[in-house]
């Protein structure tokens, strides 16, 4: 403890987070700094003292934005968690997980590292995916509106946004998706032994995908695929920050959606975490 | 306010590190637009003393050069603006006004009696600048919202004992400006080096004595063209990190590293001086504790103040993102590896010409030549050819050799133009 701290406590009130001046219960500003007193908390340092940049005035720490990590959980249990990873400055990938009725829609976009502006590529992809699925659209329907978003963002095919594409539509125990690129969707089940890749990656051998969306993608269709499984189980679509990392790991046995989400994503970070990480899980029927 | 630039606080630097990367470097451009002063405008209020070296050394023709340069520099005031005159010899005397140690408003009437007492002015006596520096210190006191500024010529070295000289410099640097003018073969570039650190000015050399009136209107008209009186770089660093130097590298350098007043543990204050419609570059150097891959500091956070006010006036972000990418992190800026060779030609010919003092010819060689090198490199054309007069590099061979008979005036004016930067040069070339 400093030496200022240690007044602070004596006076039986306060520090300021970044001077540690004594300050009391009310204050707004610290009299000695000018530091806001009651500002958001750092991740990092912990001092009250994350500024409306989102800087913390202490460390200096840019704080994690929405998109660095967020969970969706939906009523009926579906889950999806996605996570900047550890070695990229901001995450790329977008999810969206939706119920309406008996539909339950779950759409991953990877935005394509080398494209610019990727997070932005998957953002409108997964907003335009979700919005037509839920309503009730085919597959071709909300891909082609994926498809027209991210084309919106080039400004020319020399400045042409990028990103991969998985939708899937759970309705009565039946699952129809749609892909193009290298982002996935895994079946698994909770008994029987159907379980494994639903998907097949648009990529060649060293890993270049050779499907995407986008202004340079020229006239790409989706793969679509119906599937219905013959017992209970779980829906994973993941982007690759992931599935990287599941190879030469059993397949993981379903649970709790959102705990899984959570233990595969910390799966995928102490493997590295060299991409960034998105993982939706749907269930179907009773889980054991 | 309306006569006030406008400022602008642009960075520049590459924001990715290594992983072991410690050192975040940035050039901030501060530039000043608009308010330009006019006599409508009616400008911030300007206070000026004039100090000519009155010393035995310049008599002849040098005095009544001088005399002219100071009547000059009277004419160019603006009507309006405080000034007086002041004599150096081995004590400081009014010249103008007479009597009573004070600054008297520019008129028609003034000016011409100016005009007249400096016509008086005869060569005698000795040099001690801090006493000259100390009036004109006095007389600009009495003028704290003023623009302050003193212009001082001198041929000759100071006879002052050096601790009592620094400690006029410590007393008065920051609280007024001081560009300095060196005539003549004889004075010693490093004292007036020092006295312009320390109050935040110029110096230059004068090596036509005929070209003296000429630099005193330039001077004096630049004073008189400065808005706004005073302004501080407000650089806050996290707490874990070290600002390991603040430097004006543009138009000249000028090490702000130790002229810091602490605002708070995190954040100090470093005088810029007074400023017109003009731009300005600094290169910052922030160490910073190591980092995480992917994530993202705010390493130093800038700000242009008013220190009277507490006014921000511009400001802007030095960032840090540590990155496993070598094809990002080990970018160099094109800013910052520019004035980083620039301060590297700067300590170079310091470094060489002392050598070259001191007889070791060895280190002199190495030094100059690489000097010259670098200043062929980015375009400082009269550097180099000033470095080709004192160093010769044999174009076959690349075998460097000091030249014998240097011209003393060639030197002097390598050793204080060692200061001025050039610009970066854009795209191409």
């Amino acid at each position: 403890m400093t030496a200022p701290e240690a007044r602070a406590a004596d006076a039986g009130a306060g520090a300021c987070p970044v001077c540690g001046t004594p300050v009391y219960e009310g204050y707004a500003y610290c009299e000695k700094c000018g530091h806001t007193l009651g500002s958001p908390t750092c991740t990092s340092c912990g001092a009250a003292a994350v500024d409306a940049e989102g800087y913390c005035e202490r460390c200096g720490l840019r704080q994690p934005t929405g998109r660095d990590h967020a969970e969706i959980v939906l009523e009926g249990g579906a889950a999806a968690v996605t996570d900047r990873g550890l070695r990229r400055s901001r995450n790329e990938d977008a999810v969206a997980l939706l119920a309406a009725g008996r539909s339950t829609v779950a759409v991953v976009c990877d935005g394509v590292g080398s494209s610019p502006r990727a997070d932005e590529a998957s953002a409108v992809a997964v907003e335009a995916a979700s919005a037509a699925l839920i309503r009730g659209l085919s597959h071709e329907e909300a891909f082609e509106l994926a498809g027209r978003a991210v084309t919106k963002l080039a400004t020319s095919v020399h400045d042409a946004p990028a990103s991969t594409y998985v939708a899937a539509v759970v309705r009565d125990g039946r699952i129809s998706l749609a892909w193009a690129g290298d982002t996935r969707a895994y079946w698994l089940p909770a008994g029987l032994p159907d379980g494994g890749l639903l998907t097949v990656d648009d990529a060649i051998e060293t890993g270049e995908i050779t499907a995407w969306l986008g202004a340079d993608a020229g006239d790409v269709r989706p793969h679509v695929r119906v599937f219905e499984p013959q017992g209970p189980g779980l829906l994973l679509v993941c982007s690759d920050g992931l599935w990287r990392y599941l190879d030469g790991h059993p397949l993981p046995a379903p649970g709790d959606p959102q705990a899984l989400a959570r233990e595969l994503l910390r799966h995928a970070l102490d493997s590295g975490g060299q991409d960034n990480i998105t993982i939706a899980l749907i269930p179907l029927g009773e889980l054991p | 306010m309306s006569d006030q630039p406008t400022f602008t606080l642009t960075i520049d630097q590459n924001k990715y590190l290594p992983l072991d990367g410690r050192e975040v470097h940035a050039i901030l451009t501060v530039g000043a637009t608009g308010g330009i002063t006019t006599q409508a405008a009616g400008p911030a209020e300007a206070a000026e003393v004039i100090i000519v070296d009155t010393s035995g050394s310049m008599s002849g023709s040098k005095i009544r050069e001088a005399r002219q340069a100071a009547v000059t520099a009277v004419q160019t005031l603006r009507d309006g603006a405080y000034f007086a005159v002041i004599a150096g010899t081995d004590r400081a005397t009014m010249v103008y006004p007479r009597g009573n140690p004070q600054l008297v408003k520019a008129t028609p009437a003034t000016k011409a009696e100016a005009h007249r007492a400096i016509d008086k002015l005869l060569a005698h006596g000795g040099t001690a600048i801090g006493e000259w520096l100390k009036l004109a210190g006095h007389l600009l006191t009495a003028h704290p919202s003023a623009i302050r500024h003193a212009l001082l010529m001198t041929d000759g070295q100071n006879n002052e004992r050096a601790d009592v000289f620094g400690s006029v410099l410590a007393a008065w640097s920051g609280k007024f400006v001081v560009d300095c003018l060196g005539v003549g073969a004889d004075w010693a570039p490093a004292e007036l080096r020092r006295v312009a650190e320390a109050m935040l000015g110029t110096f230059d050399f004068v090596r036509d004595q005929g070209d003296l009136p000429e630099y005193f209107r330039r001077l004096t008209q630049t004073s008189m063209s400065k808005t706004v009186a005073e302004l501080s770089l407000r650089v806050w660093v996290p707490q874990t990190a070290r600002l390991k130097f603040v430097k004006q590298v543009s138009p000249v350098l000028l090490d702000l590293t130790g002229k810091r007043t602490d605002v708070n543990p995190l954040t100090g204050d470093y005088p810029t001086g007074s400023w017109g419609a003009e731009e300005r570059e600094y290169h910052v150097c922030v160490e910073v504790p190591p980092g995480q891959i992917g994530q993202e500091i705010r390493a130093g956070w800038v700000k242009l103040v008013r220190p009277d006010t507490g006014d921000v006036l511009a400001s802007g972000n030095v960032l840090a993102q540590w990155t496993d990418d070598l094809a990002q992190s080990t970018r160099i800026n094109g800013k910052v590896a520019h004035y980083t060779g620039q301060a590297e030609l700067h300590d170079l010919i310091q470094d060489g010409l002392s050598a070259r003092a001191a007889g070791d010819v060895d280190t002199a060689t190495a030094r100059l030549a690489k000097a010259r090198e670098i200043a062929v490199e980015s375009g400082r054309e009269d550097t180099a050819r000033l470095l080709e007069k004192v160093v010769e590099v044999d174009p076959a061979s690349g075998t460097a050799r000091l030249r014998r008979n240097v011209d003393k005036a060639d030197e002097i004016e390598l050793d204080t133009g060692s200061v001025r930067t050039s610009r970066l040069r854009k795209e191409g070339s």
